[in-house]
This record gives C-alpha cells, structure tokens and sequence, in this order.
C-alpha cells in the first residue's frame, strides 16, 4: 500500500536536526539515569544504582503515585464534563448564552498559570471560612483545579471532532426508534472515542507535568511529583530524578506504541 | 426566629463538645520544607519518640511558603523559610506565632553567635523562629594557581580579594565577583572593619573604593559562570556562594583534571542566608510543632542533618556525629568563631538602595 519515497537531502538534514533538537535532551536525560556519579554533569561510569536508590526513595515514589492519581482523576472528570460542553456546544443550537459558555470555557487556554492558581487558592480558602469545605487542600483540591483547565483543552479537541461527525446518522437511529441517549451511546460516543482519546491524554499530560497550579492548591500531604523535582534544586538535582524520569518515559513509550495499534487495527476494521 | 437561635445554640454547642475533644492533639505534624533538607531518617526518628505521624511536602521556593501562608489555612504546622528577607518581613504581617520557649527544652543547645547575629539585624525573627541551617558567601580558590602566583597569600580573608597586594599578583590566572552590589559592598565593608549593615554614605564610598582598585584585575562579575571557571581551572580566585563554591570543589575533583579548588568562609566575617524552623498562626498542631522544633534542636539530630544536605547549622555539639571529612570542611562545618562572626543583611531603605546601584553601575562599567 504505502510507496517507499527517497527523501530530497535537504528535507532529510532539516528532518535529522529538527529530531535531534527534540530528542537529544531525552536521550541525554537517559544515558545519564546511568551515570555512577553525583554530578549531573560529569560522566563517572555505569552504573544502575540510582534506579536502586530510587525504590528506596519513599518521598519520591510517593509523589509520582499521587501524580498519577491526580492526573487520572482529573483526565477522566475532565473528558466527562467537557464532551457534555462539547456536546450542548455543537448539537443545541444558538441557545441563549452560547457564546459566553465557549469562551468562559476556554478561557483558561490563555489564562497565565500563576493566575488560575492563586485564584484557585483564594476560592477555595474562602470556601472554607463560608461553607467549612474543603477543610483542607489536598488531593481534591489539585484535582479540582486540574479539572478546571484541562475541561478547556477537551472542549476544544471533542468540539472539532463533533463538528465533523454526519448528524444523518444520529437522525437515522432516532427514525428508527432509538431513545436520545441510547442514540449519545450508541452512535455518537463511539465515533468521537478518538477524540476523547486524545483528549484525556492532553489532560493526563498536562496535570502530570503541572508545577504552578498544583503548588498552590497543594495542602498537607500531597506533594505531587513536579514539585519535588522543582524543590531539589536547592541541594542540586539528583540523578534518582533522571531514573525516574527515564521509567515514565518508558511507560509512556509503551502507552503510545499501544494506543497507536489500536487505532490503527480499529482503522483497518472500518 | 426562634426556632432559629434554638438551632443555633445547639450547634454552638456541638462545636464546643468537638472543640473540647480536640484540646488533645491528633499525632499528626504536617512538615513543609525543601526537598531532602533532612537526613534520611529524621522523621523516622521522630515518629518513634514521640508516636507523631509527619507529614512531610516540598515546595520550590520562598514565595510559595508566602504566598500559602498569607491565604491562610494553609494545614502546615512547620515550615522552614530563610530569614532575610523573608520571615523578617511575614513576621510583620503576624502569619507566625510567637514560639513558646518554655517549651522547647533544648534551647540552649543554639549557638550564641548565630543567635546574636540575628538578634542585631532584626530581634522580632528570634522570637518566632530557630535557626536550622546556614549557608554562607565565600571565597573559593586554585590552591596550586594562588601558591604560584601569590605564594603566602592569605587564604582564609577577604585580603585574597580585596588586598591589591595579593589581588595585583592574582590577576594574571582570573579573579572574579559575583554581580551583586549587596553582597559585594558588605564583604568589603567587612574587609575594612566596618559594620556590613551599614547605611552611611562614606562607608558605601570607602567600599566602592576597594573594588575601584581591584578592577582591573577582576576578569568578569558574574554570580554562577564561577562555578565551572573555577573548576575547569580558567580563573583561580572567585567570590562565590558556599553551595556552588562546593559544586565547583566536587566537579574539579570528580574531573581529576589537576585543579584542586579549595573553600573558604572569611575570618573578617561572612554574608549568610539563614533557613529557620518557624510555626504558621492557624497550625492546626501546635504543640507537635514545639515537639518537633525540641527534636530538631538536639545536636545527635541535627548532626546528621549537617553531614546529609553539607549545610551548616547553628547547634553546640555536633561533633561527634559529622564525619571527619565534613568537619574539616571550613564551608560547611565553620569554625564557632567564625560563625560569631557571620552576618545577616537587612532590606535597606530605598534612598541606599540607589546610591547602592549607582556606585555599582559605575564600578561594572569601569567610569
């Protein structure tokens, strides 16, 4: 199916520097999760032993697992609420106060971090003198905010893919004697799952490596991963980090490669 | 209305049962410091003492501790600011509790001369924080480079600097000064015996004149190219910040290029930054607070904290448990006297400040 092209030599070198610019610092990164010394900077032989150490750093596995619950939390609620914003976007018509509901929506797309999250933090402090919730910042609350910016992103990722799904479809299933929400489902739901797909993992993405938001709506015990990264900057970055960084790149590697066959088969089946 | 005030009274009255239940502390302390600013098994330690659960979040810089803290309600119940300009100005603003020195058994384990120093710049810090560690402003240098060129130089004064005796010999291998009029100014003003808190114009002139003389032998003012300059060997006399001064030592070592680079913190006095232990107003635990604070005043605790993260402290009797190798480490284990003689800096009035820059603007480029 596919024809093996001979790329110009000009389009090649630009395609080698334009990978080599994105991936050298990762591969870098990499080679030096194995590097016995100290020193970010100095080679000093090779060595697993930060990877050790690693399994043995409480603090840090800590922090990467409430990351991750953090983000997937916040991935999911992220995609519920923002396919229903997509949905009542795109299918309902010019409904009084469309207009203000898409831009309040996407707003956070363009709102600096630092402002969201100390607005973040005043809201919910004030919520808390008036209501007596949350009484205290924590896992929630990051989520919460992560929710908040991340339903942006969604919105935009699930409203492009509605916009382009045939309505006739949905209209045959109602001619047909489907009810409205079987018909969301049965028939909509399953043609923009790549959209939603994708838009989970944006959110995912986006809560995993937020520093700002999260810093702010923090409470006791919920240190998330990024922060402990950004607080070893005051004794020096320890390699255990580059660990770290090198397995959830990895499991990263792995999600794609999986994702990608998938929609590849599902795209053969259709 | 009436039904009103019933429902009232009787919730008022719930919350004081709740109140009354929670006048025991839970044994929970929530710790908010840097990352890995303790030893490994400090809290551990703790734990076992005293059957309080920590808590233990990072954050990624002083603003952040401010900013949680003004918002109030933060749930932290210690955290571990610096000193200047930080805490001296949230004590200002009452987010911290006076400490209950009648509590905190180990008081006199602090050093009077670190005590003493922060007393002079500003008393109110003392009297809501304990000092934890300190980091000082140095001078880091090419021991094989100063014996060649300047052979017999002082190496434990800002005369290595500052002294156009030494400084004209040393200008041939590269000195250098961080690009910071404060820091500067105050460490010439040290030099030439004068209170480095100072805000009299002469003195500020007499400074300037020191830097004016040595100018031409300095090679660049930059506050973090030293750090690699002086370890690959490029300059051999640099005024520096203790942490990186020591970054450069380790990274000269590790290289094994020849350069031996040695560290210093000043006989005459030397610019430190001092993280305190300090307990917000709204902590929900109190008294683990005090406990903790107690704990992390003992000098078999703090000890160990010195020979993990290489910060000083500010605790007698420490000794025996630094490893030697830490100890004879002049940066990270300075002598008492030397630590008597470490000083603080104050904000400074906004006139001073531009006196300040614009002697510093006329020194950097060379008028």
């Amino acid at each position: 199916m596919t024809r093996k092209v001979k790329l110009p030599g000009f389009v090649f070198t630009a395609m080698f520097f334009g990978y080599a610019f994105l991936y050298s610092p990762i591969v870098s990164l990499v080679i030096y999760s194995f590097n016995s010394s100290k020193l970010v900077t100095v080679w000093g032989g090779f060595s697993t032993k930060w990877y050790v150490e690693l399994f043995h750093n409480d603090a840090l596995i800590n922090a990467a697992w409430q990351s991750l619950k953090v983000a997937s939390l916040s991935a999911t609620c992220a995609v519920i609420l923002g396919t229903l914003a997509s949905v009542a976007l795109v299918r309902f018509g010019n409904f009084f106060g469309r207009s203000l509901m898409q831009g309040v929506l996407t707003a956070p797309l363009v709102m600096p971090e630092v402002l969201l999250g100390l607005t973040m933090l005043m809201l919910f402090v004030s919520m808390d003198q008036l209501i007596g919730w949350p009484d205290a910042r924590g896992l929630l609350t990051i989520s919460i905010a992560h929710i908040t910016f991340a339903v942006a992103y969604v919105v935009v990722i699930v409203q492009s893919r509605l916009k382009t799904v045939d309505r006739s479809l949905e209209e045959a299933a109602l001619d047909l004697g489907a009810r409205p929400a079987k018909v969301f489902f049965v028939i909509t739901l399953p043609l923009i799952a790549p959209a939603l797909l994708s838009g989970w993992l944006l959110a995912f993405t986006l809560s995993l490596d937020d520093l700002v938001i999260a810093s702010f709506t923090s409470g006791p015990g919920s240190t998330t991963l990024p922060m402990v990264v950004f607080s070893s900057v005051r004794l020096g970055v320890n390699p255990q980090i580059n660990a770290l960084a090198s397995i959830l790149l990895l499991v990263v590697v792995i999600c794609v490669v999986l994702v990608g066959k998938a929609v590849k088969s599902g795209e053969r089946k259709n | 209305m009436f039904k009103f005030s019933k429902w009232a009274a009787a919730a008022a009255i719930s919350l004081c049962v709740v109140h009354s239940a929670w006048a025991e502390e839970e044994k929970v302390l929530n710790v908010y410091n840097w990352s890995d600013y303790i030893a490994s098994d400090t809290l551990e330690r703790f734990t076992k003492l005293s059957g309080i659960k920590v808590n233990y979040d990072v954050y990624d810089s002083n603003e952040m501790v401010e900013a949680k803290l003004m918002a109030g309600r933060s749930g932290y119940d210690v955290v571990f600011p610096s000193a200047f300009p930080f805490v001296a100005r949230q004590v200002k603003a009452s987010i911290y509790q006076p400490l209950d020195i009648t509590k905190l058994t180990n008081y006199g384990n602090l050093e009077e001369g670190v005590v003493n120093s922060l007393n002079k710049t500003d008393p109110e810090v003392m009297k809501h924080a304990i000092p934890y560690m300190i980091a000082g402003t140095g001078v880091g240098f090419n021991k094989g480079k100063v014996d060649e060129f300047a052979p017999g130089a002082p190496t434990d004064s800002w005369a290595l600097l500052f002294d156009p005796q030494w400084s004209d010999k040393l200008k041939a291998c590269g000195i250098t000064l961080l690009d910071d009029p404060s820091e500067v100014f105050a460490a010439a003003l040290v030099w030439l015996g004068k209170d480095p808190q100072s805000e009299d114009l002469d003195d500020l002139k007499a400074a300037s004149a020191v830097i004016d003389r040595i100018r031409p032998n300095l090679r660049y003012f930059h506050s973090s190219s030293y750090i690699n300059d002086l370890a690959n060997g490029d300059i051999c006399v640099a005024h520096g910040y203790g942490g990186d001064l020591i970054q450069s030592r380790d990274r000269a070592a590790e290289a094994k290029n020849g350069v031996d680079v040695h560290v210093y913190l000043p006989k005459e006095g030397a610019q430190v930054v001092v993280d305190v232990m300090a307990i917000p107003a709204d902590a929900p635990h109190p008294d683990n607070a005090h406990k903790f604070i107690d704990f992390m005043m003992r000098a078999d605790v703090v000890g160990p904290i010195t020979e993990a993260v290489g910060y000083a402290n500010a605790i007698k009797g420490t000794d025996q448990y630094v490893s030697a190798e830490r100890r004879n480490d002049p940066v990270i284990y300075p002598s008492a006297e030397t630590k008597s003689k470490f000083f603080t800096l104050p904000p400074k009035s906004q006139s001073y400040v531009r006196q300040m820059t614009r002697e510093w603007t006329r020194l950097k480029t060379n008028q």
